[in-house]
């Protein structure tokens, strides 16, 4: 499948956001921006820039960084979701991200639809989706429920079987975004034992977690991104320790400016 | 847990760099129609099913609704305004009924992307089904309110002409154009919410300046003529009502000017579509 044994390869990856249609736009707003109050606000937002790396196959790599730092934007665009606005992402084989809980439930129709439906609009095939419906079924444990409209279901249920659907099929390269714990008790530590299981079966991994020792537990690779750009890749434990050095930093430096609010100037 | 399955339509991008061109992108979309048949399929028992779960009657609403409109306009037209057509029950209902196709479909496409906003961000798939899965719900929609139509035919049973057999070339004419529209619409609501609200009376003026309640020989002014002879819907509307009510055949050649326009708009349409289709995770 992919040359020289990378699955992921990510060159001079930008996403660029135009502000201007990302604000609910209405017409009024637009034409109000077109006559006069044009300098007021910036336009365009970089959310990623100059983004080039690779995950080699069985590779497992965390992306750590504060939040807005473009972490889940970076997931998106390997997921195919967004396009680069400049460079460019290479992926060899099925990606597969954990963020469907859910999201395209149909409300009038039984659960059984549901998932074809969801498999439908995954680009799973049919076949191997009337396969896997037994084990989906069994896996979110919602019972006769199945075949009633998933408007009756209550809303753990509805993110079992999200959760369930999302998980049915081992992707070539998983990508995960800190959706380790859905529902009860009892099923976020089944939800649990199985993303382990699609961690030991899928070809490589990206994922995002502010969960740091989960990333020096599982992952032989970190990059630590910051504003859109990496600050530094390389062995998790390192990346992590600059990660909270650098928090550290930065708590420190608001604290201090903070105390030179509250204390009144220096007497000259 | 499953193995691994070759999937027939797994997304498997390659570079997500290089874009085709227009004709690209157009070839591209109408390809998408046809691997994603299954899920645009998906989409309209669903929609069918959501459209009538909230009322008792359901799909019956397809039948009564024209009715009801039907007989506000006999009352309006007849009564009020005094005008004299015979049978003129059947006269308009062979216009509103495919209005009702029209108006109800491109209602449907202009939300058809914005209500999927949660999932157009979370999954990648090919938004085309979107509008394409409300063309084809308001279509089976059509073919049930059909019914009415026939109802309506028994009881003027002097009227049914052997021209009836040509209805569902009209309908596919009137498909290709609502088709087309479907996806500048669907297009320009991820952009501007405006769009859904505009649409609303842009459609209702549309009907009034349309041969529905009246047929074009009853107008005189100029100026209405020539808005008549640009309209889309004029030779559709004139078409229906020949073989419905009038024993003669369809407008032909104005229905093939349609279709042509139809199609190039479709074109139009799709490679628009595709072109933007990119942005709708980030403006959604």
């Amino acid at each position: 499948m992919g040359t020289n044994g990378q699955a992921v390869d990510v060159h001079d990856l930008g996403i660029l956001y135009d502000l201007r249609l990302t604000r609910r736009t209405t017409l009024k707003g637009s034409l109000a921006e077109m006559f006069g109050r044009r300098q007021d606000r910036p336009t365009h937002f970089w959310a990623l820039r100059h983004i080039s790396f690779a995950v080699d196959h069985g590779e497992s790599l965390a992306i750590i960084g504060p939040n807005g730092a473009g972490k889940s934007t970076l997931l998106l665009a390997l997921a195919g979701i967004l396009e680069p606005s400049e460079g460019r992402v290479d992926v060899s084989g099925r990606v597969s991200t954990l963020l469907t809980l859910g999201a395209g439930f149909e409300m009038e129709i039984s659960g059984r639809d549901n998932i074809a439906l969801a498999a439908a609009f995954l680009g799973i095939d049919r076949r191997t989706i009337t396969d896997l419906t037994p084990s989906i079924i069994e896996f979110a444990d919602i019972g006769p429920f199945i075949d009633a409209p998933v408007r009756t279901y209550s809303t753990g249920m509805r993110a079992r079987l999200g959760f369930s659907i999302a998980t049915a099929v081992t992707p070539d390269i998983l990508l995960l975004d800190e959706v380790l714990g859905t529902g009860d008790q009892d099923f976020r530590a089944r939800s649990q034992a199985r993303i382990r299981e699609l961690i030991d079966r899928a070809k490589a991994i990206v994922l995002v977690t502010h969960d740091l020792s989960f990333v020096t537990e599982f992952c032989n690779r970190a990059i630590l991104l910051e504003k859109g750009q990496i600050m530094h890749e390389g062995d998790p434990a390192g990346t992590v320790d600059l990660y909270r050095d650098r928090v550290r930093q930065k708590k420190a430096l608001l604290e201090s400016e903070a105390r030179r609010f509250a204390s009144p100037p220096p007497a000259e | 847990m499953a193995t691994p399955s070759p999937a027939a339509d797994a997304v498997t991008p390659g570079s997500r760099a290089a874009r085709p061109g227009f004709f690209g992108l157009i070839r591209e979309g109408f390809g998408e129609l046809r691997s994603r048949g299954h899920l645009i399929r998906y989409l309209v028992a669903a929609d069918l099913r959501r459209t009538h779960a909230d009322t008792i009657i359901g799909q019956l609403w397809w039948i009564i609704d024209p009715f009801l409109q039907m007989l506000i306009y006999v009352v309006l037209v007849t009564v009020v305004f005094e005008r004299k057509v015979p049978d003129y029950p059947l006269f308009i209902f062979a216009a509103i009924l495919p209005w009702k196709w029209f108006n109800t479909t491109l209602k449907d496409a202009a939300t058809s992307v914005t209500a999927r906003n949660t999932l157009i961000r979370q999954v990648q798939f090919p938004k085309v089904v979107l509008p394409a899965a409300s063309v084809v719900a308001g279509t089976v929609s059509f073919i049930f309110g059909l019914v009415s139509l026939a109802a309506l035919l028994l009881y003027y049973h002097s009227r049914i002409s052997p021209w009836l057999v040509t209805l569902p070339l009209i309908a596919a004419v009137q498909f290709a154009f609502t088709f087309a529209l479907a996806f500048f619409v669907a297009a320009a609501n991820a952009f501007y919410r405006d769009v859904q609200n505009v649409l609303t009376h842009a459609l209702r003026l549309w009907f009034y300046l349309s041969p529905a309640l009246y047929s074009v020989d009853q107008v005189s002014s100029p100026s209405m003529q020539a808005i008549l002879r640009l309209n889309p819907f004029t030779p559709i509307f004139e078409s229906y009502r020949n073989i419905v009510w009038g024993h003669a055949p369809p407008d032909w050649a104005g229905l093939a000017v349609v279709l042509l326009v139809s199609l190039v708009l479709a074109l139009l349409g799709m490679g628009l579509f595709k072109r933007v289709e990119a942005s709708f995770a980030k403006i959604l």
